[in-house]
């Protein structure tokens, strides 16, 4: 299917000779995209790795353009689906009369407010250009666990956004302020400060009036089901140590000097209980960078570049409920600190720190941690990884959620669709110096088997149930309308507040509604 | 592996660990100039997927955004960081396809792999001409054992720098000869194309007349040829000889003493990185190991299987070169080494896709003049013809000469000065 030729050159006039295609190679390659196979089979189709097609694909360099272009899609009723840097199965269309808005030559840095602590950027900016240049000025920004190449924009406006720098830099969804949004209908709604009459800046995502921040992504976002978010501010942090980044030697082994006020700690905590303790400990204390738990066999990942090189790190994976923590300091001073209250909680909880011990990491960790990059390692193992589940919580319940997850995750490594990371294959981050935490459980499977596939899918399903089942919290990949009427019910009815959202933006369910809600008087 | 892609973009960017600015970030000038996905490595990947799958069917369309790839191979370095997909290879097998469905080669590629054929050059020129470049008052030495291998591109258009090589070599008293009408197209401009079949006839009549000569060393003043018998000649045939680039050489020469450089040249020179001398240099190295399932979904290979990832690429031995030039003061690009930036020429794009050719140059251009250098060099013929081309259209102030032109001004007698050598007819 593509577009009538008048309405293919009806968009062709907004956006200029080149900037669309609907050749069938295109849009086909737009159809990809990564664990879209276990979605399809979730949705009952046969699980390959491409969506719905598209009918043409469409890159806008401005606002203006995607405005003309929303309100093109409305007039002919063409469902639209907006995507950034394109990683994941939310990028996807979710029927066939739709176009893609590829939103990549909309990619300037608008503004950067050393002062006030905020940068302004397009959906293009991916989280490493973004930090590239305000490292210039000893600034830092979130970055996602999805990695450095991954937008920015797109995770503050349309997804959750946590990441492995959360302690110091928070997570996407509470570092968005000001946006400029366009509507489904076509309208530009410039949100917060942006948004005043006189003397209009970006420095703040609210009001007046009611907070629509709620309504523009609320828990997990959109995913492109509620309009276009064009520009966004999002907030900066001074950079955690010396803005020094020389990275040496040749890919795939590269080395790195380490800032001189860096250090690296892994813990074996042996049991949540100590792990929940000391982990809110060192959060109580305001001086980590990093502070995760992960499973021992995602500390083995997190060094490692290769599975290979990961096996060799078989001591590491003897941990018990291992702690990481990374602490930087831009001063001496600072940095003795830090490592005066470490060895406190190191104390204190009768633990040790491994590294230097047991094991010392290659530099490059270093470097990986500072640009957000250890998310991907992930992928090693068997080359497809996504994760399940998904609480912002207190630390406890996050820990009851790993807890309760174990026993599921077994039985289908005992199966053999999922890979065997003994089931504790979890990854909890603290939010803001234990503000509260965040806990997903990441799973390895391989999209290449279909059985591995269709496990996974069913492994996933169980998995977010039981957070139904045990009162744990909305996963953050319950997605789309069966999702969200399926947990709604147990939640405060939410899905019925969240499809009055959708029907009072969106009646004509024209912004692709696939990962979010569709309006009842119009399934899509 | 065309199953593996994530579509996570990587193979967009250089590593994302040596991002230094927005400006410089990217890698792949595919994706930069084109824009939609499949202008991408990982779109490529794609391609061959959905082709695979009978998604997709061989096309006009197809074929246009397969070729439109210098097959530069930044996206396999980004990649490779931390995943085994090999993005570059399989935009390879993809050609090699098209041509055995009856597709590809692009019509001006198909043009001058006739050329080669008929007169083993793709430039159409007359194979008789192959000795034009050659300077009276160069010494060559029926007798030696070292051969240079002059290439088509330096024997037909970049004169210069066949004369500036070979200049070197007589003034280091390195005795060397020339295949002169008994040398051929190396084939790399063919392989590109995926026409696999072609590119053999020329190695064979390459090597054959080679070993028939009975030659213990090729010097290639080309990074394409270089690369060529390196990597993909070893791949389809052993041979005994020894290859090496010019940069290699004229290290080993000047370390040696056997010349020196006297003149001063007072510039301030930027190096591009050849994707054929640097990353795409590196050979395969052979792994003869067994994958052990060591539990369900996760197998390991035994010993690990190297990743080609362009870390034995030459590098050093250019910028080693110029540091060595009194007077010159080398300022790096944002992207060098493994992962610099493509000039555009190559894969087959400045024959098919000349705007495409010239507009990737004219990027490499804007991130020289960035440095604030006043000229760029590089080591390879190809490139020299591109970035040259991006000079004049984007009316830059860059001039740019081989790093055999520049290392000839420093070669000099002392009495001359660095501006009257520059200008002599090198």
């Amino acid at each position: 299917m593509v577009l009538e030729k008048d309405i293919f050159k009806e968009f062709e006039d907004i956006v200029g000779l080149g900037n669309i295609d609907d050749n069938e190679v295109i849009t086909n390659v737009y159809a990809y995209n990564w664990c879209m196979e276990i979605f399809n089979y979730m949705e009952g189709k046969e699980p390959i790795p491409f969506s719905n097609v598209p009918k043409a694909v469409i890159l806008p360099s401005t606002t203006e353009e995607v405005q003309k272009i929303v309100i093109l899609c409305n007039k002919y009723e063409i469902v639209f689906k907006a995507q950034s840097t394109g990683l994941g199965p939310w990028n996807q269309p979710s029927v066939d009369n739709s176009i893609i808005l590829d939103l990549r030559r909309m990619n300037r840095i608008i503004k950067i407010d050393e002062k006030n602590l905020y940068a302004v950027i397009e959906p293009y900016v991916s989280g490493a250009q973004l930090q590239s240049e305000i490292m210039k000025n000893g600034l830092n920004c979130h970055m996602p666990g999805a990695g450095p190449q991954v937008s920015p924009l797109a995770s503050a406006t349309s997804m959750n956004g946590p990441g492995f720098t959360s302690p110091s830099t928070g997570y996407s969804a509470r570092n968005v302020l000001a946006v400029e949004w366009v509507l489904p209908n076509g309208e530009i709604l410039s949100l917060g400060s942006s948004g005043l009459k006189s003397n209009p800046d970006w420095f703040h995502g609210d009001g007046p009036g009611p907070s629509l921040r709620g309504i523009m992504r609320g828990w997990a976002g959109t995913k492109s089901g509620l309009g276009i978010f064009t520009k966004v501010a999002v907030k900066l942090f001074p950079y955690p140590c010396s803005t020094e980044f020389n990275v040496k030697g040749s890919s795939a082994n590269y080395d790195f000097n380490i800032p001189d006020f860096m250090k690296l700690y892994v813990m074996d905590c042996g049991n949540f209980k100590k792990l929940e303790n000391v982990m809110l400990n060192v959060e109580e204390e305001e001086i980590s960078f990093m502070c995760s738990y992960l499973s021992s066999f995602a500390v083995m990942a997190i060094f490692s570049n290769s599975i290979e090189s990961l096996m060799d790190k078989i001591s590491l994976g003897q941990l018990k409920a291992p702690l990481v923590v990374l602490i930087a300091a831009r001063t001496e001073q600072e940095f003795g600190y830090k490592q005066k209250v470490m060895d406190f909680v190191l104390k204190k909880f009768k633990i040790k720190n491994i590294i230097g011990e047991i094991y010392t990491p290659n530099p490059i960790f270093f470097a990986e941690a500072l640009r957000s990059n250890l998310g991907l390692h992930g992928f090693i193992a068997t080359g497809g990884f996504q994760s399940s589940k998904g609480v912002a919580d207190t630390a406890a319940v996050c820990l009851r959620s790993t807890k309760s997850n174990i026993l599921v995750k077994q039985e289908f490594i005992k199966k053999g669709v999922i890979a065997n990371d003994f089931g504790e294959g979890t990854w909890m981050t603290s939010y803001e110096s234990g503000h509260y935490f965040h806990m997903e459980s990441p799973t390895m499977f391989d999209q290449t088997k279909v059985s591995s596939v269709k496990g996974m899918a069913e492994y996933m399903e169980k998995s977010n149930q039981l957070d139904l089942l045990k009162h744990l919290g909305a996963p953050f990949f319950v997605e789309g309308t069966r999702m969200h009427e399926l947990f709604g019910p147990y939640m405060s009815n939410y899905h019925i507040w969240l499809r009055k959202i959708k029907e009072t933006f969106d009646p004509n369910n024209i912004s692709d509604s696939g990962f979010y809600i569709s309006p009842q008087n119009k399934q899509n | 592996m065309i199953k593996r892609c994530l579509r996570c973009s990587i193979c967009k960017w250089i590593p994302q660990l040596q991002i230094k600015s927005q400006k410089y970030a990217s890698i792949c000038p595919s994706i930069d100039i084109f824009n939609f996905h499949a202008y991408s490595g990982g779109g490529r990947i794609i391609i061959a997927l959905a082709l695979e799958m009978g998604r997709l069917k061989p096309s006009q369309e197809l074929m246009d955004i397969v070729y439109k790839c210098t097959e530069c191979g930044g996206c396999a370095i980004a990649c490779k960081f931390l995943n085994t997909l090999e993005p570059l290879e399989i935009i390879i097998k993809l050609r090699e396809k098209l041509v055995s469905l009856g597709y590809g080669p692009m019509p001006k590629q198909q043009q001058y792999i006739e050329y080669i054929k008929s007169k083993n050059n793709p430039y159409n020129e007359a194979h008789e001409k192959r000795l034009d470049w050659l300077p009276n008052d160069i010494k060559i030495d029926s007798n030696a054992k070292v051969l240079y291998f002059v290439g088509c591109t330096s024997s037909y258009r970049r004169k210069e720098i066949a004369v500036a090589t070979a200049r070197v070599m007589n003034a280091a008293n390195y005795p060397f000869k020339i295949l002169g009408e008994n040398e051929y197209c190396c084939g790399s401009p063919i392989l590109r194309t995926g026409d696999k079949s072609s590119f053999i006839t020329q190695l064979n009549k390459n090597l054959d007349i080679i070993e028939k000569e009975g030659i213990k060393t090729v010097v290639f003043s080309c990074a394409g040829c270089y690369n060529t018998f390196k990597v993909d000649y070893a791949l389809e045939r052993d041979y005994n000889f020894e290859i090496i680039h010019t940069t290699e050489l004229f290290n080993e020469l000047l370390d040696s003493g056997k010349f020196k450089l006297t003149n001063k040249v007072p510039l301030t020179v930027t190096y591009h990185d050849p994707c054929h001398l640097g990353r795409n240099s590196e050979p395969y190295e052979e792994w003869d190991g067994d994958t052990l399932e060591m539990m369900p979904l996760i197998s390991l290979n035994i010993p690990e299987k190297p990743k080609r990832c362009g870390k034995y690429g030459i590098y050093e031995s250019p910028r080693a070169l110029l540091n060595k030039i009194p007077g010159l003061s080398l300022a790096e690009m944002e992207r060098i080494k493994e992962y610099s930036y493509c000039c555009g020429a190559g894969g087959g794009v400045k024959s098919a896709f000349p705007e495409f050719a010239l507009e990737t140059a004219k990027i490499r251009i804007e991130e020289a003049e960035d440095t604030g250098a006043e000229v760029i060099t590089s080591a390879c013929p190809f490139c020299s013809t591109n970035l040259k081309d991006g000079i004049s259209k984007r009316g830059s102030n860059l001039k740019f000469y081989d790093i055999s032109e520049i290392l000839l001004m420093a070669i000099g007698s002392p009495k001359r000065s660095f501006k009257e050598t520059s200008m002599r007819a090198i």
